[in-house]
């Protein structure tokens, strides 16, 4: 990677769920959370804060939400404010902006912030803004969303590769068993076995309730510095080491293949290289599990298995504890709940915690050294890549 | 904003068999607010795309095509994305198609969809050229769709004027 070497410092989360608060309280929650978790944090040196947020047009009547926030968590960034929407990936966009501020020396020390309120009075409404993710005025009229969208990939890859219900199920008792051992997850304490994910109703055929992550509420917020900046930071950092995107449709007729992601090959590969890593390099990874599909077509994108292996490689368990990649041990958007602009930030606390060792030991992965981040949004048609490595500050 | 109920007013189909009532796309009453309206804005001084909803009027659907380096777009531009040059040829694209993919809502539809649910959608490959179009699948239950089935273009009017278009699967064959 080019210009100053720039790491997660620590984070924090709100909890995730249906929450009985606002976008402002959500932000004042997770400020609140993030000077907890990192005491040494002091607010007049945060330069800058970018903030990631999907929809608070849609959902909290809210634009310009950059100062909003600032002021609801108590900083006065004095170099860059911004607010980062990419639909589902807003909150690695803010990480990103964040580590290119302070790589290119412009901030020092950033806070990348994700809020997003989506639980409304009318699920209705809410539905209508989420399908403003879409080609609005060209897909948007036929009832485009991402459930029927994700299903259709999901018909694909079974008529394709002979993908099956039972494998798609495996992914998402996994994602809810790790969401046990996460106090912020929407789904905490909740059971959910492959039989009574198999039974749940069906949302858009094939996928069922249980494919689908959820309309949540949530906040969460890291802290980003400056190699020059680390010292009064104590204790394990991780490094933004590789970082890329890439993007190639937006409208549902120029998708091209639905199973393979050639956007993600694209950009797992090149956050790899500028990480100096290959895939065997990786201790742990957290990956856009929207739907149950996306979670297997992402290990057959970045490499991990051949096409249409996504299935077997999860009931193998490669994505367990202790196979060869474990993988949202966060619990995932499906377990944890997916509040837009907070996933990406949420995910890249996990990161930090999991190097930190200061995650319950029961999805603790043991003396993990690199990870990857990746985070889809809109219909697979962008995609987001991070790859961190441990440090230790100063 | 959840606001007064929504009236619901006839609808007319323009162009295709008409015999099977089959669930349609909302048509915004009069009192929706433009950013819960989910169709493209139409109306001459609103969009600089009259001639696709003219043709839309008619019965056809087109879209453009670039006669510098014949790109087909999809939807249609004011401006080629390939060679970046405003005069762009109007084609009329092919009626008939086949399933690509196909899904349904069967719930958490938005708002102004909710009764019709359920309903399907698809992904539809034309029948002679390179686009595949995602559309509402109406005609037939989604329980009674198969991949691959084929499908006919339909343009439709929805309640306040304006047009837009789906595709109609023939029904069932007899036992």
């Amino acid at each position: 990677m080019t210009g100053r070497a720039v790491a997660v410092v620590g984070g924090a989360c709100t909890d995730f769920g249906v929450r009985p608060l606002t976008w402002p309280e959500l932000a004042q929650e997770v400020g609140e959370a993030l000077f907890r978790a990192v005491p040494s944090l002091r607010s007049e040196e945060v330069d800058s804060l970018f903030v990631g947020a999907a929809m608070p047009e849609r959902f909290a009547f809210q634009s310009h939400v950059a100062p909003l926030a600032a002021e609801q968590m108590g900083l006065r960034p004095t170099r860059l404010l911004q607010r980062n929407e990419l639909a589902c990936a807003s909150g690695q966009s803010a990480i990103r902006s964040a580590y290119a501020a302070i790589a290119s020396g412009l901030s020092d020390i950033a806070v990348a912030v994700g809020v997003e309120k989506m639980n409304l009075p009318s699920m209705a409404e809410a539905n209508s803004s989420m399908a403003c993710v879409m080609d609005r005025p060209w897909d948007g009229p036929s009832g485009a969303t991402a459930p029927p969208f994700f299903a259709m990939v999901a018909q694909r890859h079974m008529l394709e590769y002979g993908t099956t219900p039972e494998q798609l199920a495996v992914v998402s008792e996994k994602n809810h068993r790790f969401a046990n051992a996460n106090p912020h997850a929407q789904f905490y304490r909740k059971t959910f076995s492959r039989e009574k994910l198999l039974g749940l109703p069906m949302v858009a055929p094939p996928l069922r309730l249980g494919d689908c992550s959820s309309m949540t509420d949530g906040a969460a917020a890291v802290v980003l510095a400056s190699e020059e900046h680390l010292r009064r930071f104590a204790g394990p950092v991780a490094w933004v080491r590789g970082t890329s995107q890439y993007s190639d449709f937006h409208n549902l007729a120029n998708a091209g293949s639905l199973t393979e992601w050639t956007g993600l090959k694209h950009t797992a590969r090149e956050a790899l290289a500028r990480a100096g890593i290959g895939l065997d390099a990786l201790d742990f990874a957290e990956v856009h599990d929207c739907f149950t599909i996306s979670e297997l077509i992402e290990y057959e994108s970045l490499g991990l298995c051949p096409p249409g292996g996504g299935g077997r490689w999860a009931a193998e368990g490669n994505a367990e504890l202790g196979g060869r990649l474990p993988t949202n041990t966060r619990g995932g958007l499906l377990g944890c709940g997916h509040p837009l602009g907070a996933t990406g930030i949420a995910q890249a606390v996990e990161v930090y915690e999991q190097f930190a060792s200061k995650v319950p030991s029961s999805r603790q992965v043991p003396d993990p050294g690199w990870a990857l981040v990746h985070n889809l949004s809109g219909s697979a048609n962008v995609h987001s890549v991070m790859v961190y490595q441990r440090g230790e500050a100063g | 904003m959840s606001g007064a109920p929504r009236t619901k007013r006839p609808r007319t189909v323009l162009e295709g068999p008409a015999a099977t009532p089959a669930p349609e796309t909302a048509a915004p009453a009069e009192a929706t607010p433009l950013l819960l309206d989910f169709l493209p804005r139409e109306a001459e001084g609103e969009t600089r795309l009259g001639r696709f909803f003219a043709r839309l009027r008619e019965g056809k659907l087109s879209t453009t095509r670039c006669p510098r380096d014949g790109a087909l777009a999809w939807p249609p531009r004011l401006v080629c994305p390939k060679c970046h040059q405003g005069e762009l040829d109007w084609v009329d694209l092919p009626e008939t198609g086949h399933l690509y993919a196909f899904s349904a809502v069967l719930g958490g539809a938005p708002l102004g969809m909710e009764a019709e649910v359920p309903f399907a959608v698809g992904l539809v490959d034309l029948d002679g050229l390179a686009l595949r179009l995602f559309g509402r699948v109406v005609g037939r239950p989604w329980t009674e769709l198969r991949v691959g089935d084929s499908v006919a273009l339909e343009v439709y009017r929805t309640g306040d004027d304006r047009v837009f278009y789906r595709f109609r699967a023939p029904g069932p064959p007899a036992a």
